[in-house]
């Protein structure tokens, strides 16, 4: 499961992503300062639910649950963690990753190209979003 | 080109550490400007201000530096004044505003949560709780996979039903955590979270509020939960774009699993 508690923030570069838009889009603005435009941050307002409800993402959703197996799962949503743990053991998690977070690792993309010197972050990011699942 | 401003302060604020770097390469170092009862941390602005990973970091770590020595309001990434003497006049002009807003985040921190499913375990779920889903994947595994038509449909009634799931699990979230905090403040949306919800919280409180996201978190196995905080109330600090997104969360993402194929 993915734990992630930045105490203090402090900086770290895991957390930067994490907080992004709270730095770009919250926070208090003054009329007498100039904000500076931003160009590219427009990227982070795309409406991931647009993707989310494509064909492709259906084939992908079906073919997550055509692997899943279906005498073990149903009716036992307490034997969730036990059932994951398998699954993961069994490497089915590397194939039916992307059905939900596709979508995610879209605007991940969209918005890494559009800034300069986020390419080393985002990977770390990810990467450590993979290793704490 | 002007004056970079963090965040703003009372003038009684503990002194900030003198290494911190502001913004810019070489980073600005970073200064404070007193007017009365408050003062601003600020930094010359660079030629050029761009939201660059290093940039974006100095902010949050000048702030950070600030929250740790008292209450601090953070301005937004990108705010720049002409000169000094512009942002002492705002200080003296606003002074009532940034008072009231200071005592009333005295003491507190954002906690912002980011909530998202686990893959296998919400299929697992969806599956266990749609008779007409499972129906339909047990005749398509044993159809060896069905025709793409089949799993066009398989898909799209699991589609809407995560949706739908997202959204109660938002609502789930938001309201197991909203006892333990301040105020609730719904993020920016449709970032690739199905929940992005920022608490304000006591400090004083806070490790009871970690732990009833620990609870949460155990409770539904099939969340995957992000914490980062304390930060600087960024998502508090009353900014009017802010409280009109404050409490949309469960609304909008009610609308949205409402209208799947939009």
């Amino acid at each position: 499961m993915t734990v992630a508690t930045q105490q203090g923030g402090g900086g770290g570069s895991s957390g930067l992503y994490d907080v992004l838009e709270l730095i770009l889009d919250r926070g208090l603005v003054i009329d007498a300062f100039v904000r500076v435009s931003l160009v590219g941050i427009e990227i982070l307002k795309i409406d991931i639910r647009i993707v989310v409800a494509s064909v492709d993402t259906y084939l992908r959703f079906a073919e997550a649950c055509n692997r899943l197996d279906l005498e073990a799962g149903p009716r036992k949503p307490a034997g969730l963690t036990e059932l994951t743990g398998q699954l993961t053991e069994s490497g089915a998690r590397g194939k039916t990753k992307g059905a939900l977070s596709g979508a995610a690792e879209t605007i991940s993309d969209a918005f890494q190209q559009a800034r300069d010197g986020g390419r080393e972050h985002q990977g770390d990011d990810r990467a450590a979003r993979r290793r704490g699942e | 080109m002007g004056t970079y401003v963090y965040g703003i302060i009372r003038a009684s604020h503990s002194p900030l550490r003198e290494d911190v770097d502001g913004i810019g390469d070489p980073p600005r170092p970073v200064r404070v400007l007193r007017q009365g009862e408050l003062a601003a941390i600020v930094s010359d602005a660079p030629e050029e201000l761009r939201p660059k990973r290093r940039d974006l970091l100095a902010h949050q770590r000048v702030l950070d530096e600030a929250g740790a020595g008292g209450v601090v309001l953070p301005m937004r990434f990108g705010s720049a004044s002409p000169d000094d003497d512009t942002v002492i006049t705002v200080l003296a002009e606003r002074a009532g505003d940034f008072l009231e807003r200071l005592r009333a985040l005295d003491g507190t921190a954002e906690y912002n949560i980011k909530a998202n499913h686990d893959e296998e375990a919400v299929l697992r779920l969806i599956v266990a709780d749609h008779d007409d889903i499972r129906s339909l994947a047990e005749a398509t595994q044993e159809a060896g996979g069905g025709t793409q038509e089949q799993k066009i449909r398989l898909g799209e009634m699991i589609a809407v039903a995560v949706q739908a799931r997202e959204a109660t699990d938002a609502e789930l979230l938001h309201q197991a955590l909203e006892p333990m905090a301040e105020a609730v403040s719904a993020g920016p949306q449709s970032t690739g979270w199905l929940a992005n919800l920022s608490f304000l919280v006591d400090r004083g409180s806070a490790e009871q509020f970690l732990a009833a996201v620990d609870e949460f978190r155990q409770e539904h196995p099939h969340l995957e939960l992000r914490v980062n905080g304390p930060l600087p109330p960024y998502s508090f600090v009353g900014t009017p774009s802010s409280q009109q997104a404050e409490g949309g969360t469960a609304e909008a993402f009610g609308a949205a699993a409402a209208q799947p194929n939009r």
